[in-house]
């Protein structure tokens, strides 16, 4: 990890770094911005994980459930990558020694690649051709990994 | 109310949460995540109500489906709430976003009562719509407007205090 501390210097010492430093209102305006795209993205997935483990809305094609919310997870997804960015921008020395924030950029990584590939996937594939045991899978998966996600994050602001 | 808030802050469940380390992170992070149950499934309930998504559904049906889910996230959100005020409910009550944050509730909880007392007792009238009548989607767009003042006071809060 030593290696990386240069990268780490670099990043707390940007412009956007300092000017989010700098000023009282940057920061809780981008933690809220944040906040917000949190509830969108846990919210659509918890709609399509539900679906898709069976436990609600079993009336609704879950095919046109998914991609009906695709877009408004993916923007979410987004403006989360943008935010979260200039968030570890003004505290990235902080970050640097944070094991939560190790284990949250894990969770993170784990989180979108799920997403990009098996979740988008199972979602969307004719209901028929997947077994209802692949689909629970595919949903309590991807809300562990999103809400450990969110619970790795709380604990960069918590824990040492 | 002072003196309420000033016997509330003394209590021994109050000192309790302040001087325990980790129950406060613990009920803190219940809260942020509890968003994902209660405002994150309504966000979707009111993407049906404005009209921008699961148009070919009956708006009752989604609703209907959602509900249970959304009554526990607003459970757990009120009661995770309450315990954090009363860790510190001198300075909330003290705090003009709390405060603003308590109106905006107010009024989202007044905002449903008129939906639900009005145009979703004619919802068999409107259900397979598309695009929702104009009440409706009235109702949907000042619950998204409300929902995220919230948020935003809360946060604030969180900074202020």
């Amino acid at each position: 990890m030593s290696r990386l501390l240069p990268l780490f210097e670099w990043c707390d010492n940007t412009r956007v770094s300092v000017a989010i430093r700098d000023s009282r209102v940057l920061f809780p305006v981008i933690e809220t911005v944040h906040l917000f795209a949190l509830t969108i993205l846990l919210g659509t997935t918890i709609v399509v994980s539900l679906r898709l483990m069976g436990v609600t809305l079993r009336r609704q094609p879950l095919a046109e459930l998914a991609a009906e919310l695709a877009p408004w997870m993916d923007g979410s997804i987004v403006v989360m990558l943008a935010s979260g960015a200039l968030l570890f921008l003004s505290e990235a020395l902080k970050c640097y020694g944070s094991s939560a924030f190790r284990v949250k950029m894990l969770l993170l990584l784990g989180a979108l690649v799920f997403h990009v590939t098996v979740f988008r996937r199972v979602s969307r594939a004719d209901e028929s051709k997947v077994g209802p045991a692949w689909r629970k899978a595919a949903g309590a998966l991807g809300l562990a990994l999103w809400f450990g996600v969110g619970l790795a994050g709380r604990g960069i602001a918590f824990l040492e | 109310m002072l003196p309420l808030v000033e016997w509330l802050y003394h209590t021994s469940i109050s000192v309790a949460i302040r001087e325990s380390s980790w129950v406060f992170p613990i009920i803190e992070t219940t809260h942020v995540l509890g968003l994902s149950l209660s405002v994150g499934v309504l966000f979707v309930s009111d993407l049906r109500l404005v009209g921008l998504a699961l148009r070919r559904r009956p708006a009752s049906e989604l609703w209907g489906q959602l509900k249970p889910w959304m009554v526990a996230g607003f459970i757990v959100m009120f009661s995770s709430g309450a315990l954090l005020f009363w860790s510190q409910p001198i300075k909330a009550y003290q705090s003009v976003f709390f405060r603003a944050k308590l109106a905006m509730l107010l009024l989202a909880a007044l905002n449903a009562a008129v939906y639900h007392t009005t145009i979703f007792r004619r919802i068999n009238e409107w259900d397979d719509a598309p695009v929702p009548p104009t009440q409706a989607r009235l109702t949907g767009w000042i619950s998204l407007a409300l929902w995220a003042g919230v948020i935003a006071a809360g946060r604030t809060m969180a900074y202020t205090l």
